[in-house]
């Protein structure tokens, strides 16, 4: 017997199999849980391919989607139309970005509790936009495709964001044939994903350009004729606006003008500061990536070049990268990135909170300060204060000739002059016509809803 | 009344989600309780020896007698050594029968045993016959009634009625807050088969206990273990197939069964002996009539359906294979009988294999391994080399085409989570969810996946109870085991020693390809989880396999399966 109960052992050496097997499980486990748990496809996590728990609402806690279970979106239509490209639809025809990528954030793992919630109902994203301004904007732009999008330039908050065509997700349109166009673009955000001509919008960057480059630039004086030849062709405008200062050519949009600044910056001066800028290049926050703009005066005939500077040519712009630019402009020259995302909390702990990421100094604090004022020179002499009752407003309108028989682009940038309300804007309008005829009235509506909600 | 609590129910989410939040945290407090106060009696009893008779030599010297089997020989390692340069290392086998008597039995040995002068094989002994081993003269002296009655004082009886009882309130505390956490749920139609399962068990337990009471049986951890495992199960059934709780809840009754009856078998070394035919012939007829009338289920034709029942008959063949496998020292000192079992294992292999149970092969493989080394040592090293080859040889030829394919995914299954590693991928990512705590019963999401209450049962179990549940349930089935393995020490017969090491040895094997395999740490194979998994045959034979281990159970009053040395003059109870 005792040798039986000394060979007995055997099974003890199972056991140790066993106790060695689970323990290596065990290691990956402590090592990877937190990747498996959030695994694209994970039940607890995911529904379909749209992430599938959690609560979503905006900067005052409005409930904009409750993800769990059949997804329940806001009770308001409107604000179902205004926020469906932020928080996704049913369908998976709009993808929500910046939710998916804080799923895990959402998902709330942890070591000890996994994705446990009280009641299993994920956690809570408030987003920095404001279901308030959403649902003004909504208005203002429902005839429109296009976007308006103000942030917070001091934080980066987004506080609006529209794009339209949009759609409410719980009653889908019919898209067929008797409405062709209506629907355009229709799943694309246009604030992150589209790229608009600017137009005069861009003088903005050449004037920055050139106060950054040209010493003297704030004393020269233009003489615009209604057209101005470079190399045998003209560059026109639409009107002979005569002889100008630097102020009121910027004021007046002076195609003229604004080709001979390009000419004496030089259009590889031009191109290194519109990269400097940053106007073209791509935003990330929140796991969304704009789309790339677009400039290539610096290597273009001198005509073209004048024409890039105006605005037009080839140049493209996301209005998310120009409203960065124009924040950076209104912060003294130095701006933030913008965020949609302000936190998360699951069962009370803050699983997410989202932290101002400041950019690099883009042009001098001068500068800024001259553009500034030439802005706001603008809505005092040709756009209109009464527009913006009680807020200093500083913009450029444009207007993005695309050819083709279609109606130009109504663009806007620009910024509010106020410790209180720090925001900056853009409003892009496709077949909008006159930038300041389409894009003041939204704007007008968009930033007196800021005001009010703040 | 019940609609009432329903419509109460159903419109204050808020009750479930409160209670849940609690359950979580309770739950492993209470199955870590029950788990200490299980497995300390369990690995720390005091090895007590039992006497069953004095050895007495010619210099007046008298050796205790300790096992009702002993090797007599010069080697240190035999249970009462003779160190004298005549005596072979394991010379003879003195025997003790049921009823009190005694045989020797040569080994096998150089110089031969004498009785009484004259030279035998095998002889039973009676009182002041002379036994000559090597030329040492010894009488053996067998103890009194009255020694066995005041050694049975002597000995520390195993646990208190008192802490079994204790045991099992907690256990039945646990069943009943686990039946509220699926209650709390609200699902009426579900409501009835919960209630059945859960209070079923609990009824079982007691009466198991009280049974014990009666028969003046105190221990009841092993029992305990397998009640809680088992209501773990029943949480799997509640949460991922309701309806097939009262199914389950037959099976636990026939598992009960089971184990009495092998207990009972067991209890007395004779009949267990006798049974040992009976098994054998069985355990091979369960598998020639599953390869006949069998269905092919899931790649393995190991289903036999009658009627509304599906059983898997190999399940049974485990307890008889151990049966067959345990044996009596005096038959382990001779080479045939270990070449009769090999040859019995590889009939049991061949038809494992003609039936493509790879999983189940691997078992049986296993166990045949531990029950050839207890039996042999040495002696039948190169046979059981050769009978391994073949083994694994058959088991490649035939069965490598369905196991392939497991094994393609093995260790890779994050690559193919939506096809090949589908059930793992599942597992990992809702163990995962369920973290340390887990989601509380009925919340998790596993039970969507195939064999969500069976072959990945530990994936539920994981995300719904949490990894702590988990290890616990694991570590639960190695005290057995650990349990087994101190009690060997103790034993009384080879036969008992061999038979719940087996036993352990194939609960342990399938918790290893069962949880190690969902895991994606081993490939996946479709075993079950002994006493977890939902499945009646697997219930069975896992009761089956536990009369084993409580067979070898020789703490004083401890076990049914385990007749009882006379105590304080009482009637042996039968």
């Amino acid at each position: 017997m005792n040798r039986i109960a000394g060979r007995a052992g055997i099974t003890m050496l199972i056991a140790v199999v066993l106790l060695i097997g689970f323990a290596f499980f065990l290691g990956e486990y402590f090592m990877q849980a937190d990747e498996w748990a959030v695994f694209p496809g994970s039940p607890h996590v995911y529904n379909g391919s749209n992430i599938g728990c959690g609560v979503t609402t905006d900067r005052d806690g409005v409930l904009l989607l409750d993800l769990s279970g059949d997804r329940t979106y806001s009770a308001d239509a409107l604000l179902r139309k205004a926020t469906v490209h932020w928080v996704g639809d049913r369908r998976g025809s709009v993808s929500a970005p910046a939710l998916s990528h804080y799923a895990a954030e959402f998902a709330g793992y942890n070591v000890l509790s996994g994705l446990y919630s009280y009641g299993g109902t994920g956690g809570t994203a408030k987003l920095t936009l404001s279901a308030k301004v959403q649902a003004a904007a909504q208005e203002a732009m429902k005839k429109y495709r296009g976007t308006v999008a103000v942030y917070n330039y001091k934080t980066g908050e987004l506080l609006c964001a529209v794009t339209t065509p949009n759609y409410d997700p719980d009653n889908p349109p019919q898209i067929d044939e008797s409405n062709p166009g209506e629907y355009e673009g229709l799943y694309v955000n246009r604030f992150t994903q589209s790229l608009y001509i600017p137009g005069s919008i861009f003088k903005i960057v050449t004037l920055a350009a050139a106060l950054e480059k040209l010493p003297d630039a704030e004393q020269m004086s233009f003489r615009c004729e209604g057209s101005y030849t470079i190399g045998g062709d003209a560059i026109t405008c639409e009107s002979v606006h005569g002889k100008q200062s630097l102020k009121e050519a910027f004021c007046n949009s002076c195609n003229c003008a604004f080709a001979q600044l390009v000419e004496m910056l030089g259009k590889e001066n031009l191109q290194r500061y519109v990269e400097q800028f940053g106007v073209i290049e791509q935003v990330r926050f929140d796991g969304i990536t704009t789309a790339a703009g677009k400039f290539e005066g610096g290597t273009a005939s001198n005509y073209h070049a004048a024409w890039s500077g105006i605005g037009q040519y080839t140049d493209q712009i996301n209005p998310c990268g120009f409203l960065r630019f124009v924040g950076a402009v209104a912060a003294g020259g130095k701006g933030v990135d913008p965020y949609l995302v302000d936190s998360i909390t699951v069962d009370g702990i803050k699983t997410y909170d989202a932290k101002t990421v400041k950019g690099d100094r883009i042009l001098s604090e001068s500068t800024a300060q001259i553009l500034g004022s030439y802005m706001r020179n603008n809505v005092q002499t040709k756009y209109g204060d009464k527009n913006f009752p009680g807020l200093h407003v500083c913009a450029k309108t444009g207007t993005g000739e695309v050819g083709g028989g279609k109606k130009p682009n109504a663009m806007l940038a620009g910024f509010v002059e106020d410790e209180q309300y720090p925001y900056a804007f853009v409003v892009a309008v496709e077949d909008g016509g006159y930038g300041a005829k389409v894009c003041i009235p939204i704007i007008s509506r968009v930033l007196a809803a800021c005001k009010e909600s703040v | 009344m019940q609609e009432g609590i329903f419509a109460v129910l159903e419109q204050q989410p808020v009750y479930l989600h409160v209670y849940i939040a609690v359950f979580r945290w309770v739950a492993p407090i209470l199955m870590f309780m029950l788990l200490c106060r299980c497995c300390k009696p369990l690995l720390t009893f005091r090895r007590e020896p039992e006497i069953w008779a004095w050895l007495c030599l010619p210099d007046e010297r008298k050796l205790p007698v300790t096992h009702w089997e002993n090797v007599i020989g010069r080697s240190k390692r035999s249970d009462i050594v003779v160190d004298f340069p005549t005596v072979s290392k394991s010379h003879c086998v003195l025997t003790r029968y049921d009823d009190g008597s005694w045989t020797i039995t040569d080994a096998d040995s150089k110089d031969g045993v004498r009785v009484n002068g004259k030279k035998v094989k095998i002889r039973a002994l009676k009182p002041e016959d002379v036994i000559s081993i090597g030329g040492v003269e010894m009488t053996l002296q067998p103890i009194s009634r009255k020694q066995e009655q005041r050694l049975a004082q002597i000995r520390s009886k195993a646990s208190s009625v008192l802490s079994s009882f204790g045991n099992l309130m907690l256990l039945s505390v646990l069943q009943l807050l686990t039946c509220v956490a699926f209650l709390l749920r609200g699902q009426a139609d579900t409501a009835m088969s919960i209630l059945m399962g859960f209070g079923g068990i609990m009824i079982a337990q007691w009466l198991l206990l009280l049974f014990y009471v009666c028969i003046r049986r105190t221990s009841f951890e092993v029992e305990t273990i397998a009640f809680m495992l088992t209501t773990l199960g029943m949480a799997m059934i509640a949460t991922v197939k309701p309806a097939e709780a009262g199914k389950q809840l037959v099976a636990i009754g026939l598992g009960l069964a089971a184990f009495l009856f092998v207990g009972w078998a067991l209890r007395d070394l004779e009949r267990a002996k006798r049974m040992r035919l009976v098994a054998a012939v069985a355990g091979i007829a369960f598998l020639l009539v599953t390869l006949v009338f069998g269905k092919e289920y899931y790649g393995a034709k190991n289903w036999l359906v009658i009627g509304p029942l599906s059983l898997q008959p190999s399940e049974l063949t485990k307890v008889c294979f151990v049966f067959v496998g345990a044996s009596a020292m005096n038959r382990i000192m001779t080479k045939r009988n270990l070449f009769l079992f090999i040859a019995y294992s590889v009939m049991i292999c061949g038809c494992l294999a003609l039936m493509n149970d790879f999983g189940t092969a691997l078992i049986f493989f296993c166990a045949f391994l531990v029950i050839a080394y207890l039996r042999s040592g040495n002696v039948g090293t190169l046979a059981l080399a050769i009978t391994a080859l073949g083994f694994a040889g058959v088991v490649a030829l035939k069965i490598a085409p369905h196991a392939l394919r497991r094994f393609a995914t093995w260790r890779h299954i994050w690559e193919t989570p939506t096809t090949g590693g589908y059930q793992q991928t599942r597992a990992l990512i809702c163990m995962a969810s369920g973290g340390l705590l887990g989601l509380g019963p009925g919340q998790g999401w596993m039970k969507h996946v195939f064999a969500a209450d069976s072959d990945v049962a530990v994936a539920t179990l994981g995300e719904e109870w949490g990894l702590l549940v988990l290890i616990m349930a694991i570590l639960s089935i190695v005290a057995l085991a650990a349990f087994c393995v101190r009690s060997a020490a103790v034993g009384r017969s080879s036969f008992y020693t061999i038979g719940a090491c087996a036993a352990a040895s194939i609960l342990l094997v399938q918790v290893i390809l069962n949880a190690l395999g969902t895991v994606d740490v081993l490939p996946l194979t479709g075993v079950t989880f002994p006493f977890l998994s939902n499945g009646g045959s697997s219930m069975i034979c896992a009761w089956g396999l536990l009369a084993f281990i409580k067979a070898a159970d020789t703490r004083q009053n401890a076990s049914f399966a385990v007749r009882l040395m006379k105590s304080g003059g009482d009637e042996e109870d039968e």
